[in-house]
């Protein structure tokens, strides 16, 4: 990885481990490991897929990057300056410039501002024009959004979900950020909605050169979107390529184990397709397995699994890995 | 808004007969012998007048009819002069007191809403404000102390705070004292150049301008106040803290960090004002029971407010008075009510279109 100017986000060796307590003393008895330990890099003007299952610490990877939680340790840069290390106050200016679509549409906007109030109130408190200046603004924004300019007094609660969701998303754009966490915006939507907002963000993103995050657990979805993925299990990514390699060459077994997964809209193949079926559940990210994460539910597990960790890898170019036994899969 | 205030004002008559309904209803589970008792002073030389009483007052009549007949009262048929019936407010007389029921609620009803008006200030000020601080530091020190505070407030019965309030306060160090008013201090009130403004005394001292007044009326209802307040001030605590705990867990809360807003504009702006819901209908019920008449917080520092009177009464099976009381408290409550949902219609825009 080259520190070039093409890198807008770094994320290294990320941790995020939220601590139990327990007893009248509240002692710490131990860690739900959320995220542990991630690297990668997002590009200028790309749009980065993470996807895994649910309970595998996507939106907290997302939200620790945005410095929403405060992390455990590892660095996020961002344009150049350390997240991390930048105090209270510059942070607040920083959030400017990265933004974030939650997923739930009903639960993200306050029930009791108007339209109007939840998307100017960004430019209310980094002084961005007048009170004039910024109903020009937010009804610009509501246009850009598709939506009706005259819905800006309005309550969330008069609004469709995907209605919101885009109300969400003109929140997001309010600031003008170059870069954008999308945490699942779509999954909480009708599915014939679903493109439509889709689409919306892609619209946007050429118009504004934006950069996104989209966490997803939609493959389908994600292939449309990304230009490159980064599969998460229990805490780690296990595998990060472009799109095409991803998804024609996946290396890592639980990567190929999510693409057998997805449904293929035609009988004939779905029914003679071979499908890998994973054994188990998830286990505890309160006590995570030791070497590598995905083991104890790993068809071509090995001794070494778990003794090691396995060590992330760029296998091909462009194309990381960590699984011991990626080598065999390369086609 | 207005359409929706005047819809509930034209409710209100429609619950007040329900209640009437209700209270008469519970009366007639005494038989006609029982409540001849409430017309007899001494027990009767004559075993037949209990049946004469019966039959004069139409005891044994249709339920129908003597509803008919609480409600209207009695005419007495050679002055044309009628006596009663609850639909002109007219609530009877009362035994216990020597005075109508009426007049009974006019004197006694602003004392006890001179000690609501008292005991609802610090509650809520205090009480939103420590549920909202013990939230942000969920754990920490303010929150463990109101905790400990509050479990122990709503745990502890009234009438022994209210017995230790007057053995320390009263009986140990003198400081305050129960009852309503010194002696010298009533002599004042009760002479004509004192001017009764609002019959709350608090209020009529200081726009008399006599500050003297005014400290001994409060020297009198600081332990009433300080022992309701205690009690409900633990409940206002723990429902604010827990419905502000869930606002701050909620995701516009974390949009609104992500905007960059700054910290206390979070809280006070986005999470404070939506946690208050369920603050709002707490305020309600304990101003309604407040303004009800504490019985046991009046009789234990015999504070003559309408919760003393109405235990007087219903130690004594003064059924009329408390009959009386009984529909007032419906009232009450009715229109508290009331006022508590035209709040949240200002409070929560949801609200407003149904």
């Amino acid at each position: 990885m080259s520190a070039d100017n093409d890198i807008l986000l770094r994320v290294e060796d990320l941790v995020m481990h939220f601590p139990i307590y327990r007893g009248v003393i509240q002692r710490q008895v131990g860690a739900v490991h959320a995220v542990d330990g991630i690297s990668f890099d997002v590009r200028r003007g790309e749009t980065l897929g993470l996807v895994g299952e649910s309970g595998c610490g996507k939106s907290t990877t997302g939200r620790t990057i945005l410095q929403l939680y405060k992390p455990t340790a590892g660095h996020v840069y961002f344009d150049g300056s350390d997240l991390i290390a930048l105090k209270r106050e510059e942070m607040r200016w920083m959030r400017r410039e990265m933004q974030m679509i939650f997923q739930d549409p009903y639960a993200s906007l306050n029930p009791r501002m108007t339209v109007e109030q939840i998307i100017g109130e960004p430019l209310m408190v980094h002084n961005v024009g007048t009170r004039n200046e910024i109903r020009e603004r937010v009804e610009h924004l509501l246009e850009l959004v598709k939506l009706n300019p005259s819905f800006a007094s309005r309550y969330p609660h008069e609004f469709s979900g995907g209605q919101r969701q885009r109300i969400g998303i003109a929140r997001a754009l309010a600031l003008q950020p170059s870069f954008i966490v999308c945490d699942e915006p779509i999954s909480a939507l009708d599915v014939s909605i679903q493109a439509q907002v889709i689409n919306l963000l892609q619209e946007l993103q050429q118009q504004f050169n934006l950069t996104y995050l989209f966490i997803a657990h939609d493959l389908s979805v994600v292939r449309h979107i990304s230009k490159r993925v980064a599969v998460m299990y229990l805490g780690v990514i296990v595998e990060l390529a472009e799109r095409k390699d991803l998804y024609s060459n996946p290396l890592h077994p639980y990567s190929q184990a999510l693409l057998s997964a997805v449904p293929v809209p035609d009988p004939v193949i779905e029914t003679q397709r071979k499908r890998v079926i994973l054994e188990g559940d998830v286990p505890s990210p309160v006590n995570p397995p030791s070497g590598c994460r995905f083991r104890t539910r790993c068809p071509i597990a090995e001794a070494i699994c778990a003794q090691e960790r396995p060590e992330f890898r760029e296998l091909k170019s462009g194309h990381f890995v960590a699984c011991h036994f990626a080598e065999r899969f390369v086609q | 808004m207005g359409t929706y205030i005047i819809r509930r004002l034209l409710l209100v008559p429609v619950l007040l007969f329900g209640v009437t309904v209700l209270i008469f209803g519970m009366l007639q589970f005494l038989s006609p012998v029982e409540r001849s008792a409430l017309y007899v002073r001494d027990i009767p030389k004559n075993d037949n007048a209990i049946n004469g009483i019966i039959k004069t007052y139409g005891l044994d009549q249709p339920l129908y009819v003597q509803y008919w007949r609480w409600m209207v009262g009695r005419t007495d048929t050679v002055t044309g002069k009628r006596t009663g019936g609850i639909l002109f407010g007219d609530f009877g007389y009362s035994r216990t007191a020597s005075t109508t029921v009426n007049n009974l609620i006019l004197t006694r009803f602003p004392n006890t809403l001179d000690l609501t008006l008292w005991a609802v200030v610090p509650v809520i000020s205090v009480g939103i404000w420590l549920g909202v601080q013990a939230a942000v530091h969920q754990n920490g020190f303010i929150d463990q102390a109101a905790r400990i505070f509050s479990i122990i407030g709503t745990s502890f019965p009234t009438f022994v705070f209210g017995l230790l309030m007057l053995l320390i306060f009263y009986a140990n160090l003198q400081w305050f004292p129960p009852g309503r008013l010194s002696d010298w201090a009533s002599q004042i009130v009760y002479s004509s150049s004192f001017h009764h403004y609002t019959s709350l005394l608090t209020i009529d001292s200081l726009l008399n301008g006599r500050l003297d007044i005014f400290w001994d009326a409060m020297r009198h209802m600081l332990m009433p106040i300080l022992t309701l307040s205690y009690i409900s001030w633990a409940t206002f605590v723990r429902v604010t803290r827990s419905s502000m705990l869930e606002t701050l867990r909620m995701e516009y809360v974390t949009t609104a960090r992500a905007k960059g807003l700054p910290e206390n504009v979070v809280i006070n702006k986005h999470a404070r004002p939506n946690a208050m819901l369920p603050v709002v209908t707490l305020a309600g019920f304990q101003v309604i029971t407040l303004l009800g008449g504490v019985v046991i917080t009046e009789t234990v520092f015999n504070y003559p407010g309408i919760g003393q009177a109405a235990a007087n009464a219903a130690a004594q099976l003064d059924v009329i008075t408390v009959l009386g009381f009984a529909i007032f408290n419906g009232l009450i409550l009715i229109l508290a009510n009331l006022v508590v949902d035209v709040m949240y219609a200002f409070i929560d825009p949801r609200v407003r279109l149904s």
